[in-house]
């Protein structure tokens, strides 16, 4: 795989008394598609956003690039513009259009002219098949429809690494595929992604590294294979048995 | 039935004689409630991202002296103005400045004062509606603003405060009417508002029933006008129901309510993972 992008070190995450995340240890490379699987409460989504630093980290560091970004004077915003995030809820903004959706964080973050920010937003809401729909809004759409717009917002960034939590998990089950064919597409791009996800069909056949979180740890990760067909750990066995044949 | 008559009569007679100033009592009071909403809802924004400003534990000491520091101000601020009847606050302002410059300074024009008092006034209810309307915005919102790289200002700027604003849209139209009504205490400090003009009129005629009369018409109409100003500045804020879809597609329905399940693009509904059986 390519350079490396993301090195998470000793991440730790409490809530007060309550530990989520213990001792974490990670790394991404350029073109990685990795995808974390566990039960609720496993601390996956707070993973997410820590790297996101939506959450402060209680201790460890996170590198992107080499360069630690949650050590003290570390502009939290420039290094959200490069890691973009999609959401269970979508976040869109409800009070713009689809198309000003995805060009405000262009023109007000990234400084970008109009014009140019309407082309991009319009490629990458192509992408996602939702050109048509620009001048809706947020309420008058599907939730499969939601999450592609907001999929093509993080995208209009152009990031270098695009996180996902859960981003299927709020939609009725016949719009899952729908979204779940945008993320296959990046994937098959070479976008770099982390997914949090329950969707074990698109963690095994789409990612190349999958991460089974248990209780705030790593409890086992490697390739699809090596996960999926000869668990080692007793807890991944039991997760998957529950899934697959659930 | 006489009485109507009556009535009407010395209406007609109150009219004939000092309509002139019945109606730049109107409009005086229109453009003082007007102006003194506005900068009071601007107080009141100013207000209300001050005291929404995030801090943690983990800032550094003079980041959160500073906020604690501003914190306080907005409040007595909110506490003094709102816990003070307005008819006072004009008395301590326009009497104060003087007094207080041994008569060096003081207010020249009436207006001045009087839209600093009710402006000030406004700002104080606003900052505490505007803090509820910011409260009342899905948390989701930030973070989605936050992801694309936003700080607080562009996030509150862009995202929180024009949602905040349709939020609490009826209660600034609270604040205008009231302010309409309102403002008939700055005859205290001799501003000639629609209710001036009533004292001008029965202080010459003593008709005070009949000019009352126009009165409470008067304050009536213009309170009805707004509500239903104000009402249609909500719709147009909540934009169209429908929408119009971009497509280059002749044949396609150019406009809909919703997403039409045959149209749109080729992830919609009949797409390949969900046919296939997928994952579920």
């Amino acid at each position: 795989m390519g350079e490396k992008i993301l090195q998470v070190n000793h991440l730790s995450k409490s809530f007060g008394a309550n530990v989520v995340l213990r001792d974490i240890d990670f790394t991404v490379s350029q073109g990685d598609v990795t995808t974390i699987i566990g039960a609720s409460g496993s601390g996956k989504s707070t993973l997410l956003r820590c790297i996101n630093l939506l959450e402060t980290p209680t201790s460890g560091e996170i590198l992107f690039h080499d360069r630690s970004v949650t050590g003290k004077g570390v502009k939290a915003s420039a290094y959200r513009t490069k890691v973009g995030m999609v959401f269970q809820s979508f976040n869109l903004f409800d009070n713009m259009t689809v198309l000003e959706n995805c060009m405000v964080g262009q023109t007000k973050v990234l400084r970008k002219n109009k014009e140019e920010a309407r082309e991009n937003a319009m490629k990458y809401l192509e992408k996602v098949g939702m050109a048509p729909y620009i001048n809706a809004r947020p309420r008058q759409l599907s939730g499969g429809q939601k999450q592609r717009v907001a999929i093509a917002r993080a995208l209009a960034m152009e990031p270098e690494l695009l996180l996902f939590d859960e981003p299927t998990s709020a939609l009725d089950p016949e719009m899952v595929g729908e979204v779940l064919s945008v993320m296959r597409d990046l994937a098959r791009e070479g976008m770099t992604m982390i997914v949090v996800t329950h969707e074990m069909a698109f963690a095994r056949d789409v990612s190349n590294h999958v991460v089974f979180m248990s209780e705030g740890v790593i409890c086992e990760e490697g390739t699809p294979e090596a996960v999926f067909e000869h668990p080692q750990q007793v807890r991944t066995q039991e997760f998957l048995s529950r899934f697959l044949n659930g | 039935m006489n009485q109507i008559a009556q009535l009407g009569a010395d209406i007609a007679k109150l009219w004939s004689r000092y309509a002139s100033s019945y109606l730049s009592g109107v409009r005086n009071t229109l453009v003082l409630a007007l102006v003194a909403t506005i900068i009071g809802c601007i107080i009141g924004f100013i207000c209300g991202v001050l005291n929404t400003i995030p801090h943690a534990k983990t800032d550094n000491p003079i980041k959160r002296f500073i906020l604690a520091l501003i914190r306080v101000i907005v409040r007595v601020y909110v506490e003094v103005f709102r816990g003070t009847p307005m008819v006072l606050q004009a008395v301590f302002v326009y009497y104060g400045l003087p007094y207080f410059t041994g008569g060096a300074m003081q207010f020249k024009n009436v207006w001045l004062a009087a839209i600093l008092v009710v402006s000030i006034n406004t700002g104080a209810y606003m900052a505490e509606t505007v803090r509820g309307g910011i409260l009342s915005i899905d948390p989701g919102q930030t973070e989605g603003a936050k992801a694309i790289g936003m700080n607080h200002f562009q996030t509150m700027l862009h995202v929180i405060l024009p949602q905040a604003l349709r939020n609490i849209m009826p209660q600034i139209g609270n604040n205008f009417i009231i302010n309409v009504k309102d403002t008939s205490v700055m005859f205290i400090i001799s501003f000639t508002d629609f209710f001036a003009a009533h004292r001008g009129a029965v202080g010459a005629t003593y008709l005070y029933f009949p000019s009352a009369t126009i009165e409470m018409a008067g304050y009536l109409c213009m309170t009805l006008i707004a509500s239903f100003l104000l009402r249609r500045w909500e719709k147009k804020l909540d934009g169209d129901d429908s929408y119009a879809l971009a497509t280059s597609d002749q044949l396609a329905t150019t406009s809909g309510m919703m997403n039409h399940p045959g149209k749109g693009s080729n992830f919609d509904e009949r797409n390949l993972e969900y046919t296939e059986g997928g994952d579920r």
